[in-house]
């Protein structure tokens, strides 16, 4: 039998497994790259260590300096003052901005940040630069990411002595599935493969799993089942997870994500100090850039400042005759920020909820994310949870990307003499994923929190008699309508013999492997019909324009309705 | 036979010849037609693992010749020994999917629908531990295949099994009884029943009152308890059914589930 000369890898399968297998597997590393800071991690043969950059960080900042055409990121690259990052040049916060369409607030919102964010408000990319010699410099999140991946590479590769392919990445359990084929995307472009995205609570909660079992193992335990709560809050994202664990295995019993963290928290304090902010800024010239730059980080200062003092004074001097001058106390501070935290205790509750269980079932509650030095968010995670003490055996900043280096082990195939790689994760899902049915209603086949891998199919029938085809919209999302979901991809079965409306059978399977990959089957249940196989998500930019044309084109003409289901309990 | 298959093998044979020249060797000097492959094995136990090992990875394997599909339905189609089940207790390999297996089996329970007190997690994650996708992707294709259709059927095992409901249905299944989950209930008691409910749960002015209607006793007058009760005396009597196979009302019971499940469901929707 002759050997495949070469494999062509399709544009959407970065993830699945390695092709090449070695006898000696490279350990894959993990990277948690968060809005603001970013960390790499590995798994050295005994333990996980984190990798320090030249000046002896673990933590670098997230960002990518546009000067002279060299883009330079944040992880060698060490800037001289905290201005420097806010000179129009630098682009950050690509976490929050990547995968997302410009009519989406998270984008609206990121107009305030010191480089150039441009909306058309139809749905498609938004226009991002950076301010070079006085030009806009356009580029894309997907390229900000690449250039730091690049350099995150390469400062791994001299660390370790060796050349880095493989990588675990931690993700924002609110992304959606075409979110991650951008993060995907940038990491093919810095020549990295990704063995795992995983939503940073579940790589905090394998952190957890490998403590227990640690101590399970010291106290001779029988290693009885432990339920924790993870909150997660970081500058962009805000995600809580629960998982029960025994004997290293972690089940994911419940997600919950939403994009909100410290970004919000600074934004709404800025336009407190300076209600007029956004008119004063819109015109994005050079001195207005400078200017947000200033009121930017005497904000951030103060936040910072108020997780240890009860008051902050704020004197800023705008230049432009705009001085501010007042003392901050932190009530004010939070009751500014009500709404976030309001948004944040919803999540608890809905997490706790989702996995059916009462605070007082939970064992341990975990804190991790720079915003869990904030007080308030202490005082929300701690009310809710009924407690009065939060699990101290982690450091809140290295957490997840040491979650992440342990997958990545792991899922390297790595075995560890003394048990501590004896870990799996069972993941869940965090959002629900289903299609367009009865009008236009997002009827989910896969559930919310639904164990992975899974598949589950349900039928549906046509609208119109002699209806012969048939749209098939896939959503992503716990919305009930269609239009507040994510549209991941759209096919049409053609063929539907003629017949009165409600008789034919549609079958839609949906299928999520271990690897994470979505394939959508569907077709007529019929003797010698094809049934469509579809790799999700089929859409690329601008979905927001391709649903609102699928609609204009075809309205209601090839819709489906749900028929009972037979088929599941 | 065992001479044609041979013949047939040739070209593969020769691959093997390249990276281990026993092989052949030791194919060609048991060339009798009756092949007996327990006799093989007993005198070369190790070869035969790794030439299936190595056949695997070639995609058109000796699996005709060397696995037991021809000899015994219940070994292990890697090492042959032994009564594999998910995974072979002797030498650690994922099985295929074995229909005949049934959810209980799995959790190694009694086929019964009390299983309350069992420890369900502990064996899910032991299971999981040996078969997840995520801890097998260094064996070969074909098992790791095996492995991620063995999880997701445990998967689905624990799922149904946890569930009272589901449970109840799936254990008239494995008795031949078709459970129509969407029919018209005609039971006019039922349906008075659910319209009090519905009509109670929309009255109901805050959480609390609503967490009264799910589980707490008090207020409620004669005869009425609330939902959660009610779906555990269905369960209660569901059990009973079963027991005296009487099935026509083990299926009412599991429509009152059914329906009290969704009241339950509401009522969550709502806090």
């Amino acid at each position: 039998m002759a050997e495949q000369a070469y494999t062509v890898v399709s544009d959407s399968e970065t993830t699945g497994e390695e092709k090449t297998s070695s006898t000696f597997p490279e350990i894959a590393i993990g990277i948690d790259i968060g809005t603001s800071q970013c960390s790499v991690a590995v798994w050295n043969g005994s333990q996980v260590e984190l990798l320090r950059n030249t000046r002896n960080r673990k933590l670098m900042r997230s960002y990518v300096t546009f000067k002279d055409e060299v883009p330079a990121g944040g992880v060698s690259d060490e800037l001289a003052h905290e201005y420097d990052m806010l000179s129009g040049a630098a682009i950050f916060n690509m976490k929050r901005l990547i995968g997302r369409v410009d009519t989406d607030p998270v984008v609206h919102a990121s107009k305030s940040l010191p480089f150039l964010v441009q909306t058309l408000d139809i749905g498609v990319r938004p226009f991002i630069a950076a301010l070079v010699n006085n030009m806009w410099r356009s580029t894309t999140p997907e390229e900000v990411l690449a250039i730091f991946l690049v350099e995150l590479r390469a400062m791994a590769e001299v660390k370790l002595k060796r050349p880095v392919r493989n990588v675990v990445l931690t993700i924002p359990v609110s992304f959606s599935r075409f979110q991650l084929t951008r993060i995907e995307r940038a990491c093919a472009m810095a020549g990295l493969h990704v063995l795992r995205l995983m939503p940073e609570p579940t790589a905090v909660a394998l952190l957890y799993a490998q403590q227990q079992q640690q101590s399970s193992h010291e106290n001779m335990g029988s290693g009885s089942e432990k339920i924790a709560l993870i909150f997660n809050m970081g500058a962009g994202y805000c995600d809580v997870a629960i998982t029960a664990t025994a004997g290293g295995v972690s089940q994911i019993k419940a997600l919950a994500g939403s994009t909100v963290g410290g970004e919000d928290l600074l934004q709404n304090l800025m336009h407190h100090l300076l209600p007029n902010m956004d008119d004063l800024f819109s015109s994005h010239g050079i001195e207005e850039i400078k200017r947000m730059g200033l009121l930017r980080v005497a904000t951030q200062d103060a936040i910072h400042k108020l997780s240890s003092d009860i008051s902050v004074p704020i004197n800023l001097d705008l230049g432009n005759g705009t001085k501010l001058s007042k003392v901050l106390d932190r009530a004010e501070f939070e009751e500014v920020n009500k709404g976030v935290f309001e948004k944040c205790e919803a999540l608890i509750k809905r997490c706790l909820q989702d996995a059916k269980l009462e605070a007082e079932d939970v064992h341990d509650v975990i804190i991790v994310g720079g915003c869990s030095y904030i007080p308030m968010v202490r005082n929300i995670v701690t009310s809710i949870c009924k407690r009065d003490e939060l699990y101290s055996g982690m450091n809140p900043m290295e957490a997840a990307v040491r979650g992440a280096a342990l997958e990545g082990a792991v899922a390297s195939g790595i075995s560890d003499p003394f048990g501590n790689l004896d870990l799996l994760t069972i993941q869940a899902t965090p959002l629900s994923i289903g299609i367009q049915a009865d009008g236009s209603n997002f009827v989910p086949i896969i559930n919310q929190n639904t164990t992975t891998p899974v598949r589950k199919e349900q039928i549906f029938t046509t609208v119109h008699d002699n209806q012969t085809e048939a749209l098939i919209l896939v959503y992503e999302g716990d919305e009930k309508t269609v239009e507040e979901n994510h549209l991941l991809g759209y096919f049409k079965i053609t063929g539907i013999p003629p017949a009165p409306k409600g008789v034919p059978e549609i079958n839609v399977c949906m299928d999520i492997d271990a690897s994470n990959v979505l394939r959508v089957f569907a077709g007529v249940m019929l003797r010698g019909m094809p049934y469509m196989e579809v790799r999700m998500p089929t859409v690329d930019d601008g979905h927001g324009w391709s649903a609102q044309a699928l609609h204009k084109t075809y309205g209601s003409n090839l819709d489906v309705v749900t028929v009972q289901k037979k088929t599941q309990h | 036979m065992w001479m044609r298959k041979l013949r047939i093998l040739t070209p593969f044979s020769q691959k093997l010849l390249f990276t281990k020249r026993e092989t052949i060797t030791i194919s060609s000097s048991y060339c009798k037609p009756e092949f007996d492959f327990h006799t093989v094995e007993q005198f070369f136990p190790q070869y035969i693992r790794r030439v299936n090992f190595r056949g695997n990875n070639l995609g058109f394997c000796g699996r005709s010749l060397f696995s037991c599909e021809a000899a015994q339905r219940n070994s292990c189609w890697n090492c042959c020994n032994a009564k594999a089940f998910l995974v072979c207790t002797d030498c650690g390999c994922v099985q295929p999917v074995d229909h005949s297996v049934d959810y209980f089996k799995i959790f190694g329970l009694e086929k019964k629908y009390g299983i309350e007190g069992e420890n369900l997690e502990r064996t899910y994650k032991d299971w999981q531990r040996k078969l997840h996708p995520d801890l097998v992707h260094t064996k070969s294709q074909k098992e790791r295949e095996y492995a991620a259709e063995q999880s997701a059927r445990v998967i689905d095992a624990y799922r149904t099994l946890t569930d009272p409901l589901s449970r109840a249905i799936y254990i008239l299944k494995l008795e031949d009884v078709h459970v129509d989950e969407e029919e018209k209930i005609d039971d006019v008691e039922l349906l008075t029943e659910m319209l009090e409910i519905r009509e109670t749960v929309d009255e109901a002015a805050d959480s609390q009152a609503l967490k009264q209607i799910q589980e707490q006793c008090g207020v409620w007058t004669s005869g009425q308890i609330p939902i959660q009760g009610k779906f555990e005396q269905s369960s209660i009597s569901f059990a009973d059914a079963l027991q005296s196979r009487k099935y026509i009302e083990a299926l009412a019971a599991i429509r009152r589930m059914t329906y009290y499940k969704r009241a339950n469901e509401e009522i969550v929707k709502k806090l």
